[in-house]
């Protein structure tokens, strides 16, 4: 189905899967800035947020064929920045999930009813969150990712990216509270 | 979800503050995505180019062999007598046309004398056509080579009077000059 939005810039796509370098950079300007937006967030400074992201395009472009549609460009692509992000930071051994043994109890992961916070605190707080804490949150609540893909792309279970983000997010919103 | 996840789900978009440096970025891209240069294997490497040299080779320094055994020594000598001459032929020539052209542009000899010397030197030149395709018949034949060599000779010798007659003259006036 043609109208599906999955078939955003469908035909710029199949373009480039020609190789058609001038489609490839029409491409590259719409997903660019969203991309090392992606990036920083995962990353935290603009070096390895653009070694990233020109990687991610390099490979997405590379393997285009594959890409069949299943999701939209900007997803897929999404997709290989978060997985390129998480990689990295695994490679240099910084946590992507806050497990800590002082920090692990069994009834941590229960729901909190947490009221709307004005965004420009949210940005500090998550700014302020120890590392491991971070990309779940980003992960969760501004890529809006399930737990299901979060598992996938951090390599946990759903239930342990469940338990885990619920451990990030009350840790944001005690650092919220005290902005 | 609660209130709080999703306010900032609705507001994800507030979160993309940065602005990507596009053309340093892409430069990086574009260059990572140039077309891989076509693997060259180098001619000799291939296998067929390999058998292909070989037999050349072999021919060459068969060939090279046949003729040494069938031209013998001669081969070698003709060709050595050739360039020798060859050289002989390119320093007499450019001896020779230096100094016509020095009589030419002489002042002291009068138009009759140029084209008397002149008509003499035409006549030699014919004669050495003559004999260089004499030569070609026949390298070896002694007598035209000397023919050449006293062509040469004659041509020089005719120079070398029509010069001293020119320095003759010249002695004369400067003696005259010096007595006074």
């Amino acid at each position: 189905m043609e109208t599906d939005i999955r078939f955003t810039h469908s035909a710029l796509v199949e373009k480039c899967k020609t190789g058609h370098s001038s489609s490839q950079y029409e491409l590259y300007g719409l997903y660019v800035d969203a991309m090392y937006n992606v990036g920083m967030r995962m990353l935290g400074n603009k070096e390895d947020a653009e070694d990233i992201v020109q990687d991610s395009f390099v490979a997405a472009f590379k393997n285009l064929d594959g890409f069949s549609y299943e999701s939209t460009f900007g997803a897929w692509l999404k997709r290989i920045v978060i997985n390129k992000s998480i990689n990295y930071l695994k490679k240099k051994e910084i946590p992507v999930v806050p497990i800590a043994a002082h920090e692990f109890h069994l009834k941590d992961d229960t729901e909190v009813e947490t009221a709307a916070v004005d965004i420009k605190k949210v940005k500090e707080g998550i700014n302020k969150l120890p590392a491991g804490y971070r990309q779940i949150i980003n992960l969760y609540l501004i890529e809006g990712y399930d737990h299901v893909e979060i598992g996938e792309v951090l390599g946990i279970s759903t239930s342990t990216s469940k338990s885990q983000y619920h451990r990030a997010k009350k840790k944001l919103v005690q650092i919220i509270e005290t902005l | 979800m609660d209130n709080f996840e999703k306010h900032i789900r609705e507001n994800a978009s507030a979160f993309d503050e940065h602005k990507a440096d596009r053309a340093k970025m892409w430069a990086k891209i574009s260059e990572e995505l140039q077309p891989a240069q076509p693997k060259v294997i180098p001619l000799w490497k291939r296998p067929m180019a390999k058998i292909a040299a070989t037999l050349l080779l072999l021919l060459g320094i068969g060939g090279f062999i046949g003729l040494q055994l069938l031209g013998g020594h001669e081969t070698e000598g003709t060709q050595y007598v050739a360039k020798e001459l060859l050289d002989i032929d390119m320093h007499y020539k450019g001896l020779v046309s230096y100094q016509v052209q020095l009589v030419q542009n002489n002042p002291n000899l009068t138009e009759a004398d140029k084209s008397e010397f002149l008509s003499f030197m035409d006549e030699l030149d014919a004669e050495y056509a003559q004999l260089r395709l004499e030569m070609q018949n026949n390298l070896d034949n002694e007598l035209v080579l000397e023919a050449i060599v006293a062509n040469y000779k004659q041509r020089i010798q005719l120079i070398e009077n029509l010069l001293k007659q020119i320095n003759d003259s010249k002695i004369i006036d400067d003696n005259y000059g010096y007595t006074l």
